[in-house]
Order: C-alpha cells, then structure tokens, then sequence
C-alpha cells in the first residue's frame, strides 16, 4: 500500500513511521529514552503522593522495633541461634526492611485494575511494550522511593538499632547490585501476576497470596535457611529468595567471592527468564483481552 | 485510490458466562459453566479512502466501540480482516499505532495526577516528535482549542471540556494520517463541541487526515462528515452520504399552515388534493402532509396559497434526528439491510 503524502504543512513535515510494516523501528537509543521517560512518569506521579511516604517511614520503622523485640526475646534463650550473633541478625532485619522500601512496588495491582477497568487500552494504543512500560515506570518509582524512603528509613534505623555495618565495601558494592536485581525480580514478577487479571474476574486473592509468599519466601520475616527441610530446598528453586535473603548474606559477609559471582548469575537468570516469561505470557493472554464499556 | 481503511468481513465474539439462579445455581455454576456467545461484530465490511472524514453512528450496544477497538489493534477479531495504514492492527501493534491518533472520549490518556504538559512531553518522547514540530503543533493547537491556560494544571483538576481538548490535542501531537474518534464531544457543553469541531475540521482541511468517529449527537456527523455508517446489533445497516440517507428515508413532507379566519379554515378544509393529509392543530393552524413521491412541496403550496388566504406557511425540516431515530426503532430496517 503507498504511504499517505500529508499536505504542506508544519504537520506534514514530521509524520513518523508512514511506510507500512518496512518501516517498522528497530530498537536503539530513540527507543531507550522513550522509557526513560515512562521512569521520569513514574517518578512524577509519585511526587503527587509525597505526603505517603512521610507516614511510610514511621510504618518501617514500627516493623523493625516489632521484629527486634521478637528477635530479641529469641536470642535471650540461644544466642547463637541459626549460626548468627544477635548484632547480625538485628542487621537482617533492618537491613532487610529498609531494601524492601526500594524494592517493593505495587504495580500488579496497578495493572490488574488498568485490565479490569479497560486503561490497559491508553498502553495499548502506543507505539511501546506494555511490559516495558510498566517495567520502566517501576524503576522511576524505585528511584523515587530510593529518596524519600529508603534513604530516611535507613538513617533512622541506623540511628536507632544496633546495625553492623557491611562485611566490606565490595560486599556493599555487591550487595548494591543485588538489590538492583530484587527490584527487576520483583517488576517480573508482578507483571505476570498483573497479566492474569486478563483472564480473572476478581484478582485480589491471587494478588494477596503472591504478597504473602513474596514475603515470607523472601526470607523478609525469617531467613531461609530456618525453614524446615522440604521448603527450604523448594524455595531454594525459586526466585523469591534472591529478593530479600541473598542481598543481606552478601551484606553480612556470609557470602564471598566466587558464590557471589554464582548468585549473580543465578539472579540474572531469574531477571532474564521472569522478563522473557512475561513477555510471552502477556502475548498470550493480550489475544484474549476484552475491554468493556467506553 | 486505495483505502487507508480496509475492513472485510469482520465479526467479534464475546463468549459471556451465563449465571444460573439461586444458592443450588450458584453450586451448579462452580462444577459447570454455561456459556453464551454474543456476536458483538458482525460481518461488517467498508473502506475509507485517504482524507475521509466518517461519521459512525448507532444505538448503546451496537458494535461501534468494539469496532473500533479492533480498528485500533486492542482488541484481536473472531474473523474477518483489517489492514489500516498497511498494517494488520492487532499483529503490528507497536509499528501501527506510531501512525495513528485515537480519542476514547471516555476515558483519559493523559497522566491523571501529573501537569497535561507531563503527559505532551512523553508523547513527544514516544512519538519521537522533533522539538520545531512540537512546539509549532503546540501553538497551533493553543490557537484552537486554547490550551496555554491549563497545560500546567494536574488533568484530575480539568473540567470535562479542558480535559477533552487536550486529549484530542494529545491524539494529533505526532500529526497521524489517520485517526479515530470514540465520542469526542461527549459530555460536552455546546462552546467546547464547537471548539473540538473546529479543530477537528481544521486538522483534515490541512493536512487531510483521515477520521473515523463515533458520536451520539449528530450535530458532529452534520458538521463534519460528509458519509456516514450506521450499525446496529453488530450489523452495518447503512454506509452512504447524509443526503442520501435522508432522501432515502424521508417519504413524507409536511407543511404548518396559518389562516387568516374562520371562513378560509373551512375553505381549507373542504378543499380536496388527493394523498394530501389534513390535520387541525387548533382554531386557525393545520398540518398537511403528503408522500414525497406524488407532490412536490411547491406545487402543494402553490394549490394552497391559490385557494385560500394564508397569514402563515412553514415547511417542516426533516432533521437527521428524527431520520436516525427511527432507524434506531427499527423501522423500515429491512429495506435497509445490504
């Protein structure tokens, strides 16, 4: 079919993408700042909801005080309970808590009610991955909470509880990459549960027994290493301790050298295979879409 | 000239799951489900050539959202074939939609709790919009539809008309051969229809963009459209001019005639022309109507005036809303069916 000449014009002068499916865009740079842009959205519309996180940082903070107290009664009977020192495990804690407040999103939820309410259509209708703009807007929002959360939560907490500093700074610089790696798991992961909404009528209990997995199998509440025997192999094969548990075992030193550079690459494959899983699975499920009303 | 819009055929179905009665339904229900298929589309087929403005009309429920949904590339056909652009929507979504514009007035593509400015800038990421063309499109669209005012404001602090205006702005931003419109002006006070009309007129005057829309008040289609297609329960009835839709269906016109007095009302009443049906509406005024096809106007009223005094003759207006009213009836539907 030939391309439609606009007429002179200023319109005229920039119709993009005119010539059909040969004219079709191959990923680059243009295609990378156009989701750095969905993260600057991201960042955006949290700054509308600032006022949030100014009582999220009391809510982190109430959480560590609960588990320190528990944590505490414990290690008053052993304490040298699952090969830690209490200092250690006080870190776990904290620590763990205060990368939940970067790593943590909501976007599953988000997603399942653009499905449900029909403005999955507004993604649909640009010329973007649907994955890749909630997957970008995701990282915006992290950066966002990286600033008002995370860094406020960890100075109060560092102020208040006996936290250990890192086993070393190239544990911390490794530490600081498997956080990064939590924050992708964590977007792979909720972009395929937001993707069932498409074929579920009421999604909001799939939504709450994947948060109370992710906390539990994230070994946010406990380590993993005290489950008992079966789960602890089983969740071993999943990506959900790599969230929470493998960053603070790198942080307290109890990981080194070449078994952090294996947790690495066990977590790179967790990133690709989740993302690529995704994407399949919303290339699925999108055929079935039905979009109601409007 | 080839069709920039090419739809063959097109059917959709939605399978809807049928709820039985009752505590004892509701058990049945969990161990078997019974489903019914409704055909939302059926069978539709048209073109629309380069430049083309197209009014899409029908009742609640007639097919036309799904339709364009699938014109779109949101929702995948049961059947049948697109190609828009030279693309098959829902396969070549990504490149596709680079060269459309779409308008869902019932809903919002701009970012809610974020400035309209936000939103333009993305789109100008998106669409990869040189920075002379956007602010050029900008100005123009500030000519218009006035948007300077609120660029800065959060769209969730908009009125319905600031917010519409810069949804259909945000839909040309990237200048698209090609656009649609799902009920642009709905909800709308007159000023702001006028004002996206215009712009709306103005945008396929000068660089002869093609448009589909849907709308329910026809005053869009009167304004802009010079064809028209009407659907209902899924099926085209209609594809043709608004002259020919209302020559098609308006068999009978009618006359509002006054009188001077009494006397010229009897007279008027004893008068006879065959086919010619005189109604009383009070003391000195009747209504006379008549088939199209055996008088014309002037000659009824030719015969009128030579026979009796007249302070006062009208001639009725058939207005597109009492022709598409009842289409909607379901009148002389049959006639209508290709």
């Amino acid at each position: 079919m030939e391309p439609v000449k606009g007429r002179a014009g200023v319109f005229a002068a920039g119709r993009p993408g005119l010539v059909g499916v040969a004219g079709r865009r191959s990923p680059g740079m243009g295609t990378a700042a156009v989701y750095a842009e969905f993260a600057r959205m991201g960042f955006m519309n949290m700054l509308a909801f600032r006022l949030r996180y100014y009582t999220g940082i009391i809510t982190y903070f109430i959480n560590v005080s609960v588990y320190y107290f528990i944590w505490r009664a414990i290690y008053t009977y052993d304490p040298n309970f699952a090969g830690m020192s209490f200092p250690q495990i006080i870190t776990y804690v904290a620590v763990g808590w205060v990368i939940r407040s970067l790593y943590f999103n909501n976007i599953d939820s988000q997603m399942a009610t653009d499905i449900l309410e029909g403005k999955i259509s507004m993604i649909m209708l640009k010329p973007v991955s649907v994955q890749g703009s909630y997957v970008s807007r995701v990282l915006g929002e992290s950066a966002f909470r990286l600033v008002m959360l995370t860094a406020p939560t960890a100075l109060v907490i560092a102020f208040l509880f006996p936290v250990v500093p890192p086993a070393s700074a190239l544990h911390f610089g490794a530490f600081v990459a498997a956080v990064g790696f939590s924050v992708l798991i964590v977007a792979g992961l909720n972009f395929i549960v937001g993707t069932c909404a498409i074929s579920l009528k009421s999604i909001l209990g799939l939504l709450r027994a994947k948060f109370w997995m992710q906390e539990l199998l994230s070994g946010l509440l406990v380590p993993v290493t005290l489950f008992p025997s079966p789960f602890r192999e089983i969740s071993g094969l999943l990506p959900f301790q790599h969230i929470g548990f493998t960053p603070m075992m790198i942080y307290l030193g109890k990981l080194n050298g070449a078994e952090i550079m294996r947790v690495f690459a066990l977590e790179a494959f967790w990133v690709i295979f989740l993302l690529a899983f995704g994407a399949w699975f919303w290339g699925r499920l999108s055929r079935r879409l039905t979009i109601h009303g409007g | 000239m080839p069709g920039i819009v090419e739809v063959d055929d097109l059917i959709k179905e939605f399978r809807t799951f049928d709820r039985r009665e009752g505590l004892i339904g509701a058990i049945a229900d969990l161990f078997h489900r019974r489903y019914q298929t409704l055909r939302a589309v059926n069978r539709i087929t048209f073109e629309i050539r380069p430049g083309e403005m197209v009014g899409y009309i029908g009742p609640n429920g007639a097919g036309k959202s799904t339709t364009i949904k699938m014109l779109t590339g949101i929702l995948v056909p049961t059947a049948g074939a697109v190609f828009a652009n030279g693309f098959i929507p829902w396969k070549h979504r990504t490149a596709y939609t680079r060269t459309i514009g779409v308008v869902f007035g019932q809903r919002t593509q701009l970012w809610w709790d974020i400035a309209v400015v936000e939103s333009f800038r993305l789109l100008k990421r998106i669409y990869d919009v040189s920075d002379a063309d956007y602010r050029a499109r900008m100005k123009q669209f500030d000519d218009i539809l006035e948007l300077g005012r609120y660029l800065h404001t959060p769209v969730r602090k908009l009125s319905l008309g600031e917010r519409m205006r810069c949804d259909v702005a945000a839909a040309m931003i990237h200048n698209p051969p090609l656009v649609f419109l799902d009920e642009p002006t709905i909800g709308l006070d007159i000023v702001a229809k006028e004002n996206i009309r215009t712009f709306l007129h103005e945008v396929n005057r000068r660089y002869g963009t093609t448009m589909l829309l849907t709308t329910h008040d026809l005053s869009d289609i009167e304004e802009l459209c010079r064809r028209l297609m009407i659907i209902d329960h899924g099926s085209l009835l209609f594809d043709g001019g608004l002259q020919e839709l209302k020559d098609r269906l308006w068999q009978e016109s009618a006359l509002r005639v006054e009188l001077r007095d009494q006397d010229q009302a009897l007279r008027l009443e004893a008068l006879h022309i065959p086919d010619v049906v005189c109604d009383r509406i009070d003391k000195l005024t009747y209504r006379l109507h008549f088939p199209r096809e055996s008088w014309s106007t002037a000659e009824v009223v030719r015969q009128i005036v030579n026979a009796v005094e007249v302070r006062d003759i009208a001639i009725e207006e058939q207005s597109i809303e009492e022709v598409v009213r009842r289409i909607y009836l379901g009148e002389e539907l049959k006639e209508w069916s290709r």
